[in-house]
C-alpha cells in the first residue's frame, strides 16, 4: 500500500455496529492503532417528531415528545408540560411538581445505571455490566409501580400528574433507594479502584475545562471537566426551587471522572428523593388546563440525565402548537468525541463515544441550511414529498 | 499400530468425533461458568451443538475481493491442525495415540496453526474490521507465543525429555510442578487464554470495537469450523497444562477433575477482568510474562547444572 | 488499586440463584398500578369523545348509534394503544379503566387487536355494516 492509501485507512463505526445500539456513523482514520482523524454523520433516525407535533393537539404532542428518547422520556414530557403551562398561564399544584421531580430523579437513577452498564460493556467489563443492570431492575420496578409503565412512563398531564405517591409507594421507594445506595457505593469503589478497569479509563479522553467551555458540552460530560453547569441549579424549575441540588463536579476531565460524576450524582438523587418524600406537599394532583393556548412563545429548559434539554414552543391560540423545537443534550456533546478522538488508540473509541452517553435518535433533527448567497434552502411539503419519491425511485 | 487402530484414533477417539464433542462440552462449561459468575442462567447444555449445526447448515457467503480457495481452505486447515494436536496429548488420561521424542514442539505449533489461519483469513478479506482483527491476532500471537512456549518447556527441561507422554509420566511421579514452577504455570494458563482470545485478551475480536475481528466476513461453515477448532484447542490446552503442572493425569476421573478445575479458574479470570488494549497486551507479555518465565528458566537451568 | 474489585461478588454468584427471571414458567404478579388493557363501561358515557380526541395513538373510536338513547359503541385498537392512560384522565365520567393484570396481549390473529365494547346488539350492528358494503360492491376480477 502506498502512504496515501495508509492515510485513508478509515474504520467505520456504525450505522450498524455492536458498540452502538442506535444508528450513527463515525469514521476514524487510523495509523496502525492510533486515530488520526474522526468524522461523524448523524441523521439516520430522523423521525420528524417536531413536524409531527404540528398535526396534534397539545395533549397528544406531549406523548409524542415523550418518545423522543426512550431512556429519559419523563424529562421530555416535563419540559413540554412546563412550557405549555407557562404559555397557558397555569401552574401545576405543588404536589404535582414534587411528583414530577421525584419521577425525574428516579429516571435519572435508571439512566445513569444503564449508562454504567453500557460503558462497562464497551470496555469489555461485562461483569459490571450485568450486575449494574440487575440492580437497575429495582428502580425500573419502582417506576413501573408508581407510574404504570416501565419505560415512557406517561406520568405527566398538562397541568399536573396522573399518579399519586401513596404511603405504600413511599415505603417501597425508601427500601429501594436504601438498597441502591449501598450498591452505588460499591460501584463507585469498583470504578475508582479496579486496576484493570482503570487502565481503560484513567487519563483517557482528557478534556480541560477550557475545551469543555469551547465545545459547549453540557451535563455530566461538562461537570466531569470541572464546568459547574446544571439547569437544576442555574435555573431551578418545578420542585427544584424548594429542594436545591448540590452540583457534583470532578476536575480530571477523563473517562474516570465521567464515571465518578455520574455515580456521585446518584447519591445526590437519593438525597433529593428522600427530601421530597419527607416534605411531600399535600393537595391536588391536577389543575384545570384550557384546551386552547393563547398566542405566545416560550423556552423551557430542564436537566435531563445527559445534560441540558431545551424546548422552544410557539402557540397560536388553537389547541395545536405552531412550532416546537427540541435540542437534546447529545448534540452539543457530540463535538467533544471528535475533538478528543485524535491521538487516542482505536480501542478507546467506543469508550469515548459511550463517555458522553450518546442518544442518537433523540439527537437527530432536521436542519435547514442557509447557503452563503442568501438562497434559503426551504422546501415546501410538496417539494419534500416529490424529493422523497424521486430519491427512492 | 495397524491401519484399523490408526483410523479409529483419527476419526473416533481421541481425534475426530470425540474431540469435537469434547470441545463443544468444554465451550458450554466455559460459557455456563461465566454466566454464573455474572449471576445469569447461561446457555443450556446443547447450545454449542445447536450453534454449530445451524452454522454448518447455513450458506457460506464468499465475499467479493477474497481469494475464494484460501477463504474456504483456511478454516479446514485450522481445525485439522487443532485436531492433529489431539493425537499427541494424553486425552482422558489415557496414553497418547501417537508419540515420538519431540512431539511437544509439534503439538505447540499445531496449536498455533489455528491462530495463524485466523490471522490469514482476516488478512485475506477486504473488510476493514477483518484487517484490523488480523493485525491484532498476529500481534498477539507474537507476544504470547514465546512466553507460552517457554512455560511449556519448563517441565520438559526438568523431565529431560521433549516427549509429552514422558513429561506427563514424570509430572505424575514427582511433586506437582505447580509448586516448583508457579510462574510457568501462570504464564502457561494465561498464554492459553491469549491463544484462545478469551477475555481479557480478546482485543483481536473485541465486539464493541471491530465487530468480530478476523472472523467478521465468515458465516456458515467457515465460522463453524473455526469455532470447533477453538473448542478443540481449549481441551488440548487444558490437558497439556493439567498434565504438566497439576501432577499428571493418570485416569479419566483425574483428567476431568483437573481440567475442569482449571476451567473454573479460566472462567473466573474471563469474568473478572476488563479487556486489555492490544498495546497493553503486548506490554504485559513482553514486560512481565516473558521476563518472569525467562528468569524461571534460568533458575531451572542453573538448578539442573548444580544437581 | 486492586487487581480485581468484584471477585467476592462474582464468587458469591456461583452459589447464588441466578437473577434471571424464568418468565413463561414462573410468572410474577403484576404491580398494582400497572397499566394494561383498556376496559370501557357504557354506564355514564355521554359520548363526548374526549378520550378519542386526546388519544395520542388514535386507538379509540366512539361510534354513536343514538346519542339520545346513549347507544355508543367503543372501538378499541389494542395494537395501537401505548397505555399512557390519557383517556382515563380525560374522561369526566370515569367510564374508562386500564386494568393491571391483562398485559399479555400478544396474539397470532389480527382480529384479536380490535375490540368493540357496548351493548351486544349495537356491536353486532356496527360489525354488520362493513359486511353489507361488501355485498353492495362485489369485486369483479
Amino acid at each position: 500500500m502506498t502512504s496515501n492509501q495508509l492515510e485513508n485507512f478509515r474504520i467505520p463505526i456504525g450505522p450498524q455496529h455492536p458498540a452502538l445500539k442506535e444508528p450513527g456513523h463515525f469514521e476514524f482514520a487510523v495509523d496502525g492503532e492510533t486515530v488520526t482523524d474522526a468524522s461523524v454523520r448523524l441523521g439516520y433516525v430522523h423521525r420528524g417528531i417536531e413536524k409531527g407535533t404540528e398535526g396534534r393537539n397539545y395533549v397528544q404532542s406531549m406523548y409524542l415528545l415523550e418518545r423522543v428518547c426512550g431512556i429519559c422520556s419523563h424529562v421530555h414530557a416535563t419540559a413540554f408540560a412546563l412550557g405549555v403551562e407557562r404559555l397557558a398561564k397555569v401552574e401545576a399544584p405543588p404536589r404535582a411538581q414534587a411528583i414530577r421531580v421525584l419521577v425525574g430523579e428516579l429516571e435519572r437513577i435508571h439512566s445513569h445505571m444503564l449508562w454504567l452498564g453500557v460503558a462497562a460493556h464497551e470496555a469489555g467489563f461485562d461483569l459490571l455490566f450485568m450486575y449494574s443492570w440487575r440492580d437497575r431492575e429495582t428502580v425500573m420496578n419502582l417506576l413501573e409501580n408508581i407510574t404504570g409503565n416501565r419505560v415512557n412512563y406517561s406520568a405527566n398531564l398538562l397541568g399536573g400528574v396522573k399518579c399519586d405517591i401513596t404511603d405504600q409507594h413511599e415505603q417501597e421507594i425508601r427500601t429501594g433507594i436504601d438498597f441502591l445506595e449501598e450498591r452505588t457505593a460499591y460501584y463507585l469503589d469498583v470504578v475508582s479502584n479496579d486496576a484493570m478497569f482503570l487502565r481503560r479509563t484513567r487519563g483517557i479522553g482528557v478534556m480541560s475545562p477550557e475545551a469543555a467551555e469551547q465545545l459547549g458540552v453540557v451535563g455530566p460530560t461538562a461537570r466531569a471537566s470541572g464546568v459547574a453547569r446544571d439547569v437544576r441549579v442555574d435555573a431551578p424549575y418545578a420542585a427544584y426551587v424548594d429542594h436545591p441540588v448540590n452540583i457534583v463536579t470532578e476536575t480530571a476531565g477523563d473517562l474516570e471522572a465521567r464515571f465518578k460524576v455520574r455515580i456521585k450524582e446518584l447519591f445526590e438523587s437519593y438525597r433529593l428523593i428522600r427530601a421530597i418524600l419527607d416534605n411531600m406537599p399535600e393537595g391536588d394532583l391536577t389543575t384545570r388546563m384550557p384546551r386552547r393556548v393563547k398566542p405566545g412563545e416560550t423556552i423551557s429548559r430542564v436537566e435531563a440525565p445527559r445534560g441540558e434539554l431545551f424546548y422552544y414552543i410557539k402557540s397560536n391560540g388553537t389547541d395545536t402548537a405552531d412550532r416546537v423545537k427540541v435540542r437534546t443534550p447529545t448534540l452539543p456533546n457530540m463535538g467533544s468525541v471528535l475533538a478528543l478522538a485524535v491521538g487516542h488508540q482505536f480501542a478507546d473509541m467506543p469508550m469515548l463515544l459511550a463517555g458522553i452517553d450518546p442518544c442518537f435518535s433523540c439527537n437527530d433533527r432536521m436542519v435547514s441550511i442557509n447557503a452563503p448567497g442568501g438562497d434559503t434552502q426551504q422546501w415546501t411539503w410538496e417539494q419534500l414529498r416529490q424529493y422523497g419519491i424521486e430519491y427512492y425511485r | 499400530m495397524n491401519t484399523f487402530e490408526a483410523l479409529i484414533a483419527l476419526l473416533i477417539f481421541p481425534g475426530g468425533i470425540f474431540i469435537l464433542f469434547m470441545g463443544m462440552a468444554y465451550e458450554w462449561a466455559d460459557r455456563k461458568l461465566v454466566a454464573r459468575f455474572q449471576n445469569r442462567v447461561g446457555p443450556r447444555w446443547f447450545q454449542p451443538l445447536a450453534d454449530n449445526i445451524k452454522l454448518l447448515a447455513k450458506e457460506e457467503v464468499v465475499p467479493a475481493g477474497v481469494n475464494a480457495v484460501l477463504f474456504t481452505v483456511l478454516p479446514v486447515i485450522a481445525l485439522a491442525g487443532a485436531m492433529t494436536a489431539v493425537l499427541y496429548v494424553p486425552m482422558m488420561g489415557l496414553e497418547p495415540a501417537h508419540s515420538f521424542s519431540g512431539d511437544l514442539i509439534v503439538t505447540i505449533y499445531m496449536l498455533s496453526l489455528l491462530t495463524l489461519c485466523m490471522g490469514l483469513a482476516g488478512a485475506n478479506t477486504l473488510d476493514r474490521f477483518s484487517l484490523m482483527g488480523a493485525t491484532r491476532t498476529l500481534t498477539q500471537l507474537f507476544s504470547y507465543e514465546a512466553p507460552f512456549l517457554l512455560a511449556l518447556l519448563g517441565p520438559a527441561l526438568v523431565a529431560e525429555t521433549w516427549e509429552i507422554k514422558a513429561i506427563s509420566h514424570y509430572a505424575a511421579n514427582h511433586t506437582w510442578l505447580l509448586l516448583t514452577q508457579p510462574i510457568g504455570f501462570l504464564v502457561a494458563l494465561i498464554g492459553l487464554m491469549g491463544k484462545l482470545e478469551l477475555p481479557p485478551f480478546d482485543a483481536p475480536e473485541a465486539e464493541t470495537e471491530i465487530v468480530a475481528g478476523a472472523m467478521t466476513e465468515y458465516s456458515g461453515r467457515g465460522l463453524a469450523l473455526f469455532h470447533l477448532g477453538k473448542g478443540v484447542e481449549l481441551v488440548v490446552g487444558l490437558t497439556l497444562v493439567a498434565g504438566f503442572y497439576l501432577g499428571g493425569i493418570a485416569n479419566p476421573l483425574l483428567f476431568f477433575g483437573k481440567t475442569l478445575l482449571l476451567l473454573v479458574g479460566l472462567a473466573g479470570v474471563q469474568a473478572l477482568l476488563t479487556r486489555l488494549r492490544i498495546d497493553q497486551t503486548v506490554g504485559l507479555w513482553w514486560r512481565y510474562g516473558a521476563l518472569l518465565v525467562l528468569v524461571q528458566f534460568l533458575v531451572l537451568i542453573l538448578w539442573q547444572g548444580v544437581m | 488499586m486492586k487487581l480485581s474489585t468484584m471477585w467476592k461478588e462474582a464468587l458469591g454468584s456461583l452459589v447464588q440463584r441466578p437473577a434471571t427471571e424464568k418468565y413463561p414458567f414462573v410468572r410474577q404478579e403484576a404491580p398494582e398500578h400497572l397499566r394494561s388493557k383498556l376496559h370501557w363501561d357504557l354506564e355514564g358515557c355521554t359520548g363526548c369523545s374526549l378520550c378519542a380526541k386526546d388519544c395520542p395513538a388514535n386507538a379509540i373510536e366512539i361510534i354513536t348509534i343514538d346519542k339520545k338513547a346513549k347507544r355508543f359503541v367503543f372501538h378499541y385498537y389494542v395494537d395501537r394503544c401505548t397505555f399512557c392512560g390519557q383517556c382515563v384522565a380525560s374522561c369526566n365520567k370515569d367510564c374508562i379503566e386500564l386494568v393491571n393484570n391483562e398485559w399479555e396481549l400478544a396474539a397470532l390473529d389480527k382480529d384479536n387487536f380490535e375490540l368493540y365494547y357496548g351493548n351486544d346488539a349495537d356491536v353486532d350492528s356496527v360489525l354488520a355494516e362493513p359486511a353489507e358494503a361488501d355485498v353492495e360492491e362485489p369485486i369483479t376480477a
